[in-house]
């Protein structure tokens, strides 16, 4: 009673994989039940929850499976290569592009029960599984003194090894980095079954960084079950700063100047115009102006000294710490698309990286391209992570299809006209949510000569081609 | 200052007014919205680590948007509702922790129970539920015990609830006694249960039955004051009965509500930490009762547990019915979590006592704790 819209073929000998899974793993480990199979139809990537109002689904897998060690992820990946059954694998399915969708049927594989942390103090490194939840893990840390720095919006639903394949980052990254700053180790098992495992060091020069290779996988490579990852103290020291300048570029050119001069705020946050009326329409004075938030912390001295530099940089109206009080608090409400998608609204958001010297440009580009598409009510856009070269734009639009028009096509113009800009503007399509199946068809432009790379890794490492086909358009 | 919306209608324009911007006008001004389980289906699980299900048993299927989306598609006539898509939806403590982060402040146990219900009329009914409602029909009871005992009049009555009754009668003479030595004469009657069993299991006929039942005998008893030892009946008691038209004339208290000052200035020592029954801490809205408590106590050390809110993991119900497996792997979760705390645990519901106690963890009701510290 639930149609498919992208399922691709099923695999052949999917009832003999299943057999064996069961022989192997035992049946509490796998299930085949519709309310699974349906569960794991797609992930977070918003045009098909226009799908699923509909009672269509991108599509199903033939079997879930729940791995509890990386023994049991090493049968699954044994038992998918000998049968030629395509892996997918899931952590909490909140990637936004279709990276988890099991487009061509087969074993879906779960990691989130394998989910055990340990800290090692005095090296300043945790050790987990990474089927666990990252608040969880962050809780976990926090609790016994430390942090790990990664706060995405999406903390409380994705998993350590979503990160990881997706290349995630979070809002503190400007002090912290991204996942990639962070990791030192890596296991994962790729075909026909084989565990690989990088441990942890404080630096290695052994051959080129394989551990590397994982990040921003997406799942093509294999299954990644363990990361050792640097923490940090908790900070001791927080400072909340805001501002409200006249225009975008004041505000991006005082970051600039404060990450050149070495000061590392841990949250940076500039919202054009629009979005500074959309979440900052409590603080009468920043109301039409391009507001920014920052927060500095860590050791008392070090947060100090960069919160005078950021004071001293600054081109703009200081506005105190209650707005970034106000940021605190709603940073974690998520609503829109229970409100509107129902009601035929189109929302989604892009997010693209690029470097300062091209940064206004393809911030106006980027919305006025979208704003051209017929039936879109607004474009809009904050600047979210920070780097001495340059910053990643997050944009925001939200639409209706005009008659005739289907949300799918609709949604798709949009995205179009988005990654063109980006790239005719110098950006990079991505700054950290990574490809999925629905941004391979502007990979391959992109990355130019080094898709066919890419492909030809995939090849090597995967040659049935069964660790998530079809993403990234690999 | 501007309003909540007043950026969207700058955008939205004059001329986007007449294509459809007009709708989502009507939207803003709440004239037009969609409805609460659609809205959790589409959710990206924002409260999925606080839900002790998820964190505990990882399945998309259980989680907080995963039971949402289940319930949706049976809803919407997609799946079928048989026992095989119903048992996700019971795969929940109906510990309502997911309200604490939902930006909506939805429960998803209140979501999904209309779809129970829908079934249990139906008969679409778990074997496991048949026994808890054919024990609750013919004794009042849901472990099936006959109670012989005379109702008494009076005016604190005192209700043990049927886990204490079954399974911590000691605990009950704890209780009578701390009363006792707290000034309250208090009585007791011929129990029924509260019906919360029926009311998680979705069978809401026997629910209202056995609350009318409660009802009669609680009132005829002429008591001013109800103390109750189980979170879950004063729960019952205050905020369901009310919702289903039952009154209960006295006022209803759980143990805990009463003792707030009156263990102040007593001495113990060591360190402790608590686990928060969820119908107490979030049904009962006392999050900090247990806590507070605690901290009057001299010369005690109260360390909080990693997670202030985490079920024992047989709430609900269900899980501890259909699956027990689950239960005790999400009590194991919660002992871990206590015990970065501390290795004594003072909580103040005989479930979780039962859930938690174990060789590493001790684990004791408040009024045992008080008891104690009370002299025996
Ligand atoms: C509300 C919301 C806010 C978000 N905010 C941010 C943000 O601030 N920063 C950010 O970077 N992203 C953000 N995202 C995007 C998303 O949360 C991240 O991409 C996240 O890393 C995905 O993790 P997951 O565990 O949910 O992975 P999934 O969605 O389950 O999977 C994502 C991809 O990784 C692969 N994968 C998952 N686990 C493994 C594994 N163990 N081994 C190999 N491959 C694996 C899957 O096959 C898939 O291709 C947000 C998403 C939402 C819905
Ligand atoms: S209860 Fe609220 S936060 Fe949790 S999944 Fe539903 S809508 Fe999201
Ligand atoms: S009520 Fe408790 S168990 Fe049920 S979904 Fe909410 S948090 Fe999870």
């Amino acid at each position: 009673m639930l149609d498919e819209i992208m399922k691709k073929s099923k695999p052949k000998n999917i009832e003999n994989a299943i057999k064996k899974l069961s022989e192997k793993l035992g049946n509490k480990k796998i299930s085949i039940k519709p309310a699974d199979l349906f569960s794991y139809s797609h992930d977070y990537w918003l045009i098909t929850f226009h799908w699923l109002l509909q009672g269509k689904v991108p599509a199903f897998p033939d079997v879930v499976v729940w791995p509890e060690s990386r023994e049991d992820v090493v049968e699954i990946v044994k038992i998918a290569h000998e049968e030629g059954v395509p892996v997918y694998p899931y952590g909490g399915g909140s990637g936004v592009l279709g990276g988890a969708i099991p487009e061509y049927g087969g074993i879906v594989v779960d990691v989130k029960r394998m989910r055990s942390v340990q800290v090692h103090e005095e090296d300043l490194v945790v050790e987990a599984e990474t089927g666990i939840n990252g608040h969880y893990l962050e809780e976990y840390l926090n609790k016994r003194g430390y942090t790990l720095g990664q706060i995405p919006q999406s903390l409380y639903p994705s998993t350590l090894g979503g990160w990881i394949a997706t290349k995630a980052i979070g809002q503190f990254s400007t002090k912290y980095g991204g996942i990639e700053d962070m990791l030192l180790g890596i296991e994962a098992v790729i075909p026909p079954g084989k565990i690989v495992e990088l441990k942890p060091h404080p630096r290695t020069a052994t051959g080129p960084d394989l551990r590397k290779l994982f990040v921003g996988s997406e799942g093509i490579f294999g299954i990644i079950t363990k990361a050792w990852l640097k923490i940090w103290p908790y900070p001791e020291e927080r400072f909340l700063m805001s501002f409200a300048s006249e225009t975008l570029e004041d505000a991006l050119d005082s970051v600039r100047r404060i990450l050149r001069r070495g000061a590392k705020p841990a949250v940076v946050r500039i919202y054009d115009k629009i979005e500074t009326k959309r979440h900052f329409y409590k603080f009468d004075e920043m109301y039409g102006k391009v507001g920014t938030v920052i927060i500095v912390e860590g050791d008392p001295k070090i947060a100090r000294t960069e919160k005078e530099i950021v004071e001293e940089e600054f081109k703009g109206k200081p506005m105190g710490e209650e707005p970034v009080k106000h940021w605190l608090e709603t940073r974690f409400i998520v609503k829109e698309v229970s409100e509107f998608a129902p009601l035929g609204v189109v929302i989604d958001t892009i997010e693209v990286a690029v470097n300062w010297s091209n940064a206004a440009k393809l911030y106006y580009n980027v919305v006025n391209a979208m704003k051209s598409v017929k039936g879109v009510l607004f474009a809009s856009a904050h600047a979210s992570h920070f780097y001495p070269q340059g910053v990643c734009f997050y944009f925001t639009f939200a639409g209706l299809p005009p008659k005739n028009v289907s949300a799918t096509e609709f949604y798709n113009q949009v995205w179009d006209k988005a990654m063109k800009a980006t790239l005719e503007s110098g950006g990079t399509i991505s700054h950290h949510h990574g490809i999925g199946r629905h941004r391979a068809k502007w990979l391959a432009e992109e990355l130019d000569g080094a898709y066919e790379l890419l492909k030809k890794i995939k090849h090597v490492i995967d040659e049935k081609n069964i660790i998530n086909p079809g993403n990234m358009g690999v | 200052m501007p309003g909540k919306w007043d950026w969207l209608k700058d955008e939205i324009g004059f001329s986007n007014l007449l294509t459809g911007g007009k709708m989502l006008l009507k939207v803003i001004s709440g004239k037009l919205s969609v409805d609460d389980l659609t809205k959790c289906a589409l959710c990206p699980n924002m409260c999925r680590h606080t839900c002790p299900v998820s964190i505990v048993d990882g399945r998309e299927t259980t989680s907080p948007a995963g039971k949402a989306r289940v319930a949706f598609m049976i809803r919407e006539g997609r799946l079928e509702l048989n026992l095989e898509n119903l048992e996700p939806l019971y795969m929940c403590l109906s510990c309502n922790i997911c309200t604490l982060y939902c930006p909506f402040e939805f429960s998803v146990a209140d979501l999904t129970r209309p779809i129970n219900e829908e079934a249990v009329k139906k008969g679409v009914v778990f074997e496991e539920f048949k026994k808890v409602f054919e024990n609750l029909e013919n004794y009042g009871d849901v472990y099936g015990a006959k109670s012989e005992e005379e109702n008494g009049k009076g005016k604190v009555l005192y209700i043990r609830g049927c886990t204490i009754r079954n399974e911590l009668p000691e605990l009950s003479e704890k209780a009578l006694s701390l009363l006792k030595k707290l000034g309250f004469e208090v009585f007791t009657i011929n129990e029924t249960c509260c019906g919360i069993p029926a009311y998680n299991l979705g069978n809401v006929e026997l629910f209202k039955k056995l609350a009318d039942e409660n009802a009669k005998k609680i009132n005829q008893s002429k008591a001013e004051l109800v103390i109750t030892s189980c979170p879950s009946c004063a729960y019952a008691y205050r905020v369901l009965y009310p919702k289903y038209g039952v009154k209960l004339k006295p006022k209803v208290v759980h143990i805990t509500e009463i003792l707030g000052d009156r263990l102040k200035g007593l001495k113990a020592e060591g360190e402790v930490t608590y686990h928060n029954p969820c119908k107490l801490a979030l049904g009962l809205d006392q999050k900090e009762l247990l806590k507070d408590i605690l901290n009057k106590i001299e010369g005690l050390t109260v360390k909080e547990p990693r997670k202030e809110f985490f079920c024992c993991g047989y709430g609900g119900s269900a899980i501890s019915r259909l699956n027990p497996e689950l239960a005790e792997e999400i009590a194991q979760e919660r002992r871990k979590q206590l015990k970065d705390g501390a290795d004594k645990v003072i909580t103040a519901c005989p479930s979780c006592k039962l859930a938690l106690n174990s060789d590493e963890l001790e684990v004791l009701d408040i009024v045992e704790f008080a008891h104690q510290l009370l002299g025996e």
